[in-house]
């Protein structure tokens, strides 16, 4: 008896070591297609499972995946490039170690899309002075957008015009109604109210800030790069092959995300989106996060302090 | 010395907490130290700007409060002496208490707009049903003696009302007041974290979104300071009002 049990725990511990590490990973919901894909299809992840392992755990708004990362309940995550900026300003240990998406000008590219209604008075940003524009969050990406927008025309944001928070679903029937003047869009809502007819673009993400930057990147806390480096390593090896696959197959990929659950927009629709630009090899553009985090301190004074950008960046992890 | 327990409660609870905060265990990012709570409770009363914020608060709540407290004891009264209107609301009641009315907040913004109007509609609702079931219960068993009384010495049906039944029915009136006027102000911090451009809530979302729990809890200091004010205002009010009845339980 004694000799199967000792022989049970030592089976489970060589098949526990050949795993490697656990890795703890917050995700979002929209925007992370080869993230997802990491999941739903582990078959184009030749490391997961013997070099680590991979739980990927929903949160719906960041501030809730950093307060589960404070508590020590995630080993990584995905965030908008601001958002790590905030929490690197306030002191947490984490660094990005790959890019996901970016909002990028060029037609074959999506970027968010700030919309009002087609046949309102509404014809240039200027024109928002005493109005109000629906964002999905306050000091989210599409507040700082928002903000550029109005600075750029002129406009003192919460003064001239006020920014609300509400929900993707909401925004497009509330521009419809006059509830707001102004609101946020991204994909599939955009394509949804586009087809739906009565809105029209007054501007986006890109045009407000004037060059293309990173929307989404995946973080890692220092601890665990530190404790298994070579687990990351494998990690993003596994994750730049699934962005691969995902650019080269992205009808196929997206149906496979579709059935596993991870989309739930009809697949007809789904397949007909476009997509936010996702560099092949998950690099990161430092120079753009650096703007952004300039104008953060500069012209909207959400940040008390200057961040220092190269410090919360370390691509040495993704494959040469 | 019984005075003095509450305080010496909430003294143990803040050097736990201190205790804790200081031991370097958890990150002063999710858990904060009192002396930066501290700080930025000092900060929140000495701007003129977020004080604003909590007036815009106060207003909201206080503006649904009273119109459900107007409109509930209304309903309360007439449930509680017309059969046939208790017949009629009752079952409307009963059936849509359990209901979380901050789900039908969305349908608010589309009627009312995403201004205070939404907001104080909300708070409206979720405060009108403890007054209305409290002034039910209450107008309901009024003591059937000052009643006949009243009718035997000739009094009017309106002076029944004004002289036996209101009276009457005050404590418990009182009663759905305090359950109602915390829920205003749960309500409207809710409603203001989740469309909202001013107010406490408002204030909690910005904390939160900047990572900033200790400003964040210093916003839920104020809010739970509010809402202590209004209920020891109600209390005061029962107390001058009633002062027939003595309603708190005394244990000896």
């Amino acid at each position: 008896m004694r000799f199967a049990l000792s022989v049970f725990i030592l089976l489970f511990s060589i098949n526990a070591l050949a795993a490697g590490p656990l890795i703890r990973l917050g995700r979002g919901f929209a925007a992370e297609e080869q993230l997802w894909l990491m999941t739903a299809r582990p078959d184009l992840t030749p490391n997961q499972g013997k070099r680590y392992e991979l739980k990927q755990i929903l949160f719906q708004a960041n501030p809730e995946r950093f307060q589960a990362y404070l508590a020590g309940e995630l080993d990584a995550g995905t965030a908008p490039g601001l958002a790590i900026i905030f929490g690197r300003a306030q002191g947490m240990d984490f660094k990005i170690v790959a890019g996901v998406c970016q909002e990028a000008a060029g037609g074959q590219y999506f970027t968010t899309v700030y919309m009002v209604k087609d046949d309102g008075p509404i014809k240039t940003i200027k024109d928002l002075k005493g109005g109000t524009i629906g964002v999905v969050g306050i000091r989210t990406a599409t507040d700082l957008w928002a903000r550029a927008g109005l600075l750029n025309a002129g406009l003192a944001p919460d003064r001239d015009t006020k920014v609300v928070p509400m929900a993707f679903p909401v925004i497009g029937d509330a521009v419809r109604t006059g509830k707001v003047s102004a609101g946020v869009f991204v994909e599939p809502f955009y394509s949804a109210e586009m087809a739906k007819g009565g809105l029209r673009k007054l501007f986006t993400a890109t045009e407000v800030l004037g060059y293309d930057h990173e929307l989404l990147d995946i973080f890692f806390s220092e601890k665990f790069l530190k404790a298994h480096p070579d687990a990351v390593r494998a990690f993003l090896a596994d994750y730049v092959a699934v962005t691969k696959y995902y650019l080269g197959n992205t009808a196929q990929a997206k149906t496979d995300l579709h059935k596993a659950g991870f989309v739930r927009t009809p697949l007809p629709a789904y397949l007909k989106t476009s997509d936010w630009k996702r560099d092949p090899n998950a690099r990161v553009d430092v120079g753009s996060l650096k703007k952004l985090s300039q104008f953060m301190l500069d012209k909207l004074q959400w940040l008390e302090k200057p961040v220092n950008v190269d410090g919360m960046v370390d691509l040495s992890y993704l494959p040469r | 010395m019984s005075r003095a327990l509450p305080f010496l409660l909430v003294g143990i609870v803040l050097a736990i907490w201190e205790t804790a905060a200081q031991s370097g265990r958890w990150s002063p990012l999710l858990f904060p130290s009192l002396t930066r709570i501290a700080n930025e409770l000092i900060l929140f009363f000495t701007n003129s700007a977020t004080l604003l914020e909590a007036w815009v608060s106060l207003t909201r709540a206080l503006g649904g409060f009273a119109l459900a407290a107007a409109v509930g004891i209304l309903l309360g009264l007439l449930m509680g002496r017309s059969k046939l209107v208790a017949g009629l609301l009752d079952p409307l009641f009963s059936g849509t208490y359990a209901v979380p009315k901050l789900a039908l907040f969305p349908i608010f913004i589309f009627v009312f707009g995403i201004g205070s109007l939404a907001k104080v509609a909300l708070v409206f609702l979720e405060c009108l049903y403890p007054i209305v079931i409290m002034t039910y219960a209450g107008a309901r068993i009024v003591n059937r003696t000052l009643l006949w009384s009243a009718q035997n010495m000739g009094a009017s049906r309106a002076a029944i009302l004004r002289r036996v039944v209101i009276p009457a029915t005050a404590p418990f009136i009182f009663a759905g007041f305090r359950v109602a006027v915390p829920v205003a102000m749960i309500v409207v911090v809710i409603t203001e974290m989740v469309a909202s451009a001013d107010g406490l809530g408002y204030l909690v979302i910005y904390a939160l979104s900047s990572l900033r729990t200790d400003r964040m809890l210093a916003v839920v200091v104020v809010i739970a300071a509010l809402g202590y004010a209004l209920d020891k205002a109600v209390v005061l009010a029962r107390d001058r009002l009633i002062y027939w009845e003595k309603l708190d339980t005394y244990y000896v």
